[in-house]
């Protein structure tokens, strides 16, 4: 569904993404590790459409479709979800009025009638169990006032209403502690399935123990430097990134 | 005889000191001394000090060494002033001192216009290119003299690219007699320059001042001015900074602690021209018995001036149903992308606070002055000279009347 | 790459967008010849078939008027309207007396529908009695009977003169004194109709109270006058909503509102202000210079909400005089300028009992080349013991050609007070819209929905009805970028 090849970026002079090429295919979870400052939450900007950073060259297409060329709602409508590592705060909207405009954009776009209130509400009864949320959260305003926890978990529900096709959970379990992270990675889990894909981009190996990775690739200074699979992640773990990270920056210079 | 008619009997008595500024002294005498009728006076009124009379000129007094070292806070290098004359000029390596060499400086209303008229002295500070002075420099304003007296300064600091500087100003009257001072300031500071003036404004009662300070930045430069006003009768501070410059950072921090019949007025102004810039602003007061504050604020930035961010906080405690406190904290923007706030407060100490360390046996009297101090505590940290640091705290807490070991 | 400029694009559409009340409607009027004179006051009075006590009034205003200047020290622009060119009396001809509104001219009925006012409709479905102000005088008023039963005086203000003078001559110009300014002074001269309320000592007012005000005919001046009395004890809300044609000069409007919130009573007064703004390059638009003040008894509270959308230049500040102990003032507004329009608005908090409060919420958001200022005063005296203040004012800028400004003043005078005031000017969020835009939102509905987010302290304020009204306004003042 995904296919990213030479994608290069970089902020104004700064390059930031220096030639990332990954197949990405239905069903399947990759996980993106790398050290802080890699460029990790970069690739995931770029795939949603920030304009905070510019492309240079290569190219990121989505089912066929030049991901490129559409604005970030748009590649939205096409199933593509970010969790953001850091949620931002909407004062004065609530959770369901956010979600319910999400859902009719989208509706909208594919030349569906609006969702009707009741089909909202039970769909919403139904995530909000799978993801063990309590009631009342629906009315709060959009991340006000959420403890990082619950930013997360609020990232997670909006995935499960929206139902992407691709999910990129950027750093979604950082700031979270251990009850959160299950809880998180179960919600994760039960949404997973033949027709949806889900990149995981984190620092490090504990996500993994609870959402269990088909390949792990490993970025360093913009570029994959190395991928396998499950097991490379705790080699990771056991060993730290220097091993690589060396072995790459004698290959590519520093 | 009020001050206005002295000064027309000094300019008709003295014509050739007319000359100096002509065009100043007729826009003084068409404005006249500004009334409450003028928005930037709308709280402030010098009826009662322009009403007096005083001496224009003053000569031929002397001082001694022992009452320039009780006065002298006794940091560094000097320069002394003794009644509007230039008593001792300092030689510091990198940093030219000279007597007031500006015959034309700049005004913009009725008091600069009367300073540009008639100031004769001040000093003149250059700080040469990539020069770094870390001993502060003292300045010193003396006056002692048989009757009031009325004085004004025209000062000017030049600091070269990539030079630095810490000044500290000190005014002390050393009689009963009345002293009205105003003075004027003009700041230039190049690329990367780096100031800390700092103002020591303990007065005793007979002094009334008038500060016009004007900072004018480039690029990447940094300014941070630090008003401590202690006392005095009267006390007008103008405080304004132009940043012409990109990447500049402008900072003014306040404390005032005023108390009987003291009067205390901080106008500020900061405009910001150019992009990514920074100011921040704090001012804490403290009034107490029958004093009189004023706080009026302003951040202005100007179309295309992107990417600034300017904080302005004023908080003010008053400790008397008779003092008062008047705050105009204001905000202009002509661009969008910024980020610029202020907020102001008035109120008392926290209840909960003075309770909880009254149950941890502090009495109420010194668990008032210990969280009046930390009050002001925040702004007074911004001073980066730790022996003037620690000689402001001094004078903070003595005027508090605090005695903290903590 | 995709296109980064849509932001801007968006923009630009905001510039174009039309003002959507500029119809005129046809009816026949009863106007004087322009200017201003004694012996126009005396036409207007005598046209209105006033008592003596009256016309004193106004001729007293209206040689104090002479005498004053025309103020200049709001943050705004705006050519000095020449008095002499204004017509300050124009009246819909009507046939007979209306018994009820079903008697309507079928013009002005029509003029209603294209408001979205329509009477019946709200009649039946939210219970609101609504009176109409055409240019300068009342033409219809709903509910009066219903409202007679429960003892609630609701009409326009002449007939109030006639019917109730005792209540008009004991209370009005006591809030808004005829020399309070140079507006007030004007309009002391010349008003020729507005609304008048009062509620009986005790009784909770059934049903919101409505007043649409619109300006008709060309080169009038409007100059309606507003007085609310809420005896010991009773309760009130009171909403007011004003429209203007489209016309190519800019139209005088001028109006006075005085609240009195006797012991333990409480006003609720809201605006929707949407007068003509003039097009996108600023030519024609209301002048909206409107004074608006309300004095508080013991225990008493008065709440201003205003959404203001309209006018080419507002001034206006609607005030507490906190009088009683324990009194309440409140005051929040959401400002919008767009295109060329200037507003210089805000509250004053006048606390003089103890414990007095007071809140103010204050949200401006300026697009285009317009500009907008907050201007409060929140002053507590000696005597206001314990009283506080919080004030809030934040402004949202969209795009680098408008302004935002903010001119608190802040007076204290005993050591029992607390006064809070913040104040914010920041762009509208980028990494808020882009967040929508991951979630499918689209820019222009993202704005939307941000803005009315940041707005919705204020707009909870406003009755039901109105807040949807409300929503909708904000929505087309800013059309392009708020869906």
């Amino acid at each position: 569904m995904l296919k990213i090849e030479n994608l290069n970026a970089g902020v104004e002079e700064t390059k930031i993404l220096n030639g990332i090429n990954l197949t990405v295919k239905p069903g399947e979870v990759h996980a993106i590790m790398g050290p802080n400052g890699s460029g990790k939450s970069t690739l995931s900007s770029v795939i949603a459409g920030s304009d905070d950073y510019e492309v240079t060259s290569g190219s990121v297409s989505f089912y066929g479709d030049d991901l490129l060329s559409l604005d970030p709602d748009e590649r939205a409508h096409k199933g593509v979800f970010l969790s953001f590592q850091y949620p931002v705060e909407i004062p004065g909207i609530s959770v369901s009025n956010f979600i319910k405009a999400a859902i009719t954009e989208k509706r909208k776009k594919i030349g569906l009638k609006p969702i009707s209130a009741k089909e909202l509400l039970s769909k919403m009864r139904e995530k909000m169990a799978l993801l063990n949320i309590k009631p009342g959260y629906l009315s709060r305003n959009m991340n006000e006032g959420f403890s990082g926890g619950e930013k997360k978990r609020n990232e997670i529900f909006q995935m499960a209403m929206l139902e992407p096709k691709l999910s990129i959970l950027d750093e979604t379990d950082s700031g979270l502690d251990i009850d959160a992270l299950k809880t998180v990675a179960a919600g994760v889990n039960k949404l997973k399935n033949e027709e949806n894909a889900t990149i995981i981009i984190t620092h490090y190996q504990r996500l993994l123990d609870y959402i269990i990775p088909d390949f792990v690739h490993v970025l360093h200074n913009g570029r994959i430097i190395k991928s396998g699979g499950k097991e490379l992640a705790k080699e990771l773990e056991l060993n730290g990134y220097d091993w690589i990270t060396k072995e790459a920056d004698k290959k590519w210079g520093c | 005889m009020g001050l206005l008619e002295g000064i027309k009997k000094y300019s008709q008595e003295n014509p050739a000191i007319n000359t100096q500024n002509k065009e100043a002294f007729s826009m003084f005498l068409e404005l006249g001394f500004p009334t409450k009728n003028d928005e930037e006076w709308k709280y402030t009124s010098l009826k009662k000090i322009i009403s007096k009379e005083y001496k224009i000129e003053n000569k031929g007094e002397k001082i001694n060494e022992n009452e320039i070292t009780e006065s002298s806070l006794g940091l560094g290098e000097k320069i002394i002033f003794l009644n509007g004359e230039l008593l001792r000029n300092p030689e510091i390596s990198g940093v030219t001192v000279t007597k007031k060499t500006n015959n034309n400086p700049k005004y913009h209303d009725a008091i600069t216009a009367l300073n540009a008229a008639y100031a004769k002295n001040g000093y003149n500070i250059v700080v040469k290119k990539n020069t770094q002075i870390t001993e502060p420099l003292e300045i010193l304003f003396l006056t002692k003299n048989a009757s009031n007296n009325f004085i004004q300064y025209n000062n000017s600091i030049l600091l070269q690219e990539n030079s630095s500087i810490k000044i500290l100003e000190n005014i002390k009257n050393l009689t009963q007699n009345l002293c009205f001072t105003n003075t004027k300031t003009e700041i230039k500071i190049n690329n990367g320059g780096v100031l800390e003036l700092n103002k020591i404004q303990d007065y005793s009662d007979s002094q009334f001042l008038i500060d016009n300070t004007n900072i004018v930045q480039d690029s990447k430069s940094c300014s941070t001015i630090n008003t401590m006003l202690l006392g005095g009768a009267f006390t007008r501070n103008n405080l304004s900074f132009i940043q012409n410059g990109a990447h500049c950072e402008s900072n003014m921090n306040g404390i005032t602690v005023l108390n009987n019949n003291e009067f205390g007025d901080h106008h500020t102004y900061i405009d910001h021209k150019n992009e990514k810039c920074e100011s921040n602003e704090m001012y804490k007061g403290v009034y107490a018995g029958k004093s009189n504050g004023v706080f009026n604020g302003k951040i202005m930035v100007r179309p295309d001036a992107q990417k600034i961010n300017a904080f302005q906080a004023n908080n003010n405690l008053l400790l008397s149903d008779d003092c008062s406190i008047n705050s105009k904290p204001q905000l202009e923007i002509y661009a969008d992308d910024v980020k610029c706030s202020h907020g102001c407060t008035i109120g008392q100490l926290d209840e909960k606070a003075l309770f909880y360390m009254r149950t941890r046996g502090i009495s109420e009297k010194d668990a008032r002055q210990i969280l009046t101090f930390a009050f002001v505590a925040e702004a007074l940290e911004k001073i980066t000279v730790p022996s003037l640091y620690e000689k402001s705290k001094a004078l903070i807490e003595a005027k508090l009347n605090v005695s903290l070991s903590i | 790459m995709r296109e980064k400029n849509s932001e801007d694009e968006l923009l630009e559409q905001v510039t174009s967008t039309e003002y959507k009340y500029g119809f005129t409607t046809k009816i026949a009027s009863d106007t004087i010849a322009k200017g201003l004179s004694e012996d126009v006051v005396r036409l207007i009075s005598k046209k209105k078939e006033e008592p003596q006590w009256m016309l004193d009034y106004r001729l007293k205003a209206y040689h104090a008027w002479l005498e004053m200047e025309e103020p200049d020290w709001a943050n705004v622009n705006y050519p000095k309207p020449d008095y002499q060119e204004i017509i300050y009396y124009s009246a819909p001809k009507q046939k007979k007396k209306l018994n009820s509104l079903d008697d309507l001219d079928p013009e002005l009925k029509k003029t209603f529908d294209k408001l979205g006012i329509s009477i019946n409709e709200q009649k039946r479905l939210s219970g609101v009695a609504v009176d109409i102000v055409m240019d300068s005088v009342s033409v219809a008023t709903s509910f009066k009977s219903k409202l007679a039963e429960l003892g609630i005086i609701f009409c326009s203000i002449s007939e109030a003169i006639k019917e109730h003078t005792e209540l008009v001559k004991k209370y009005l110009g006591t809030v808004v004194p005829a020399r309070d300014n140079f507006f007030s002074a004007l309009n002391a001269a010349v008003f020729s109709d507005g609304s008048f309320c009062y509620i009986p000592k005790g009784s909770k007012c059934p049903m919101e109270l409505s007043t649409y005000f619109r300006i008709n005919e060309a080169g009038t001046g409007q100059f309606e006058r507003t007085l609310l009395i809420a005896d010991e004890g009773s309760y009130v809300s009171y909403l007011e909503g004003c429209t203007a044609p489209q016309r190519d000069e800019n139209q005088l409007h001028a109006a006075v509102v005085e609240l009195i919130a006797l012991d333990n009573a409480e006003i609720k007064y809201s605006t929707v202000q949407n007068w003509y703004p003039g097009d996108k390059d600023g030519k024609g638009g209301v002048f909206n210079f409107v004074t608006k003040r309300g004095v508080c008894y013991k225990n008493s509270k008065i709440s201003w909400t205003q959404v203001e959308t309209g006018s080419a230049v507002t001034w206006k500040y609607p005030s507490c005089i906190l009088k009683g102990d324990n009194s309440v003032g409140e005051f929040f507004s959401v400002a919008v300028t767009n295109n060329l329009q200037q507003a210089d608005t805000g509250t004053k908090m006048i606390h003089l009992g103890k414990n007095s409060k007071s809140t103010i919420i204050a949200k401006g958001i300026c697009a285009g080349k317009s500009n907008g200022s907050y201007r409060g005063l929140v002053q507590i005296s000696k005597g206001a013991k314990n009283s506080r203040n919080f004030s809030q004012c934040d402004s949202l800028l969209m795009g680098d050609k408008c302004g935002s400004h903010t001119f608190p003043y802040i007076e204290v005078k005993n050591s029992s007070s607390k006064v809070e005031h913040e104040a914010t000017t920041s762009k509208i969020g980028e990494d808020q819209i882009f967040y929508c835009n991951q979630r499918g939102i689209g820019t222009e509905e993202a704005i939307a929905m941000i803005v009315n987010g940041y707005c919705k302290d204020v707009l909870s304020q406003l009755p039901m009805e109105f807040a949807v009204e409300a929503q909708k306004l904000l929505e087309i003042s800013l059309e392009g970028s708020v869906g």
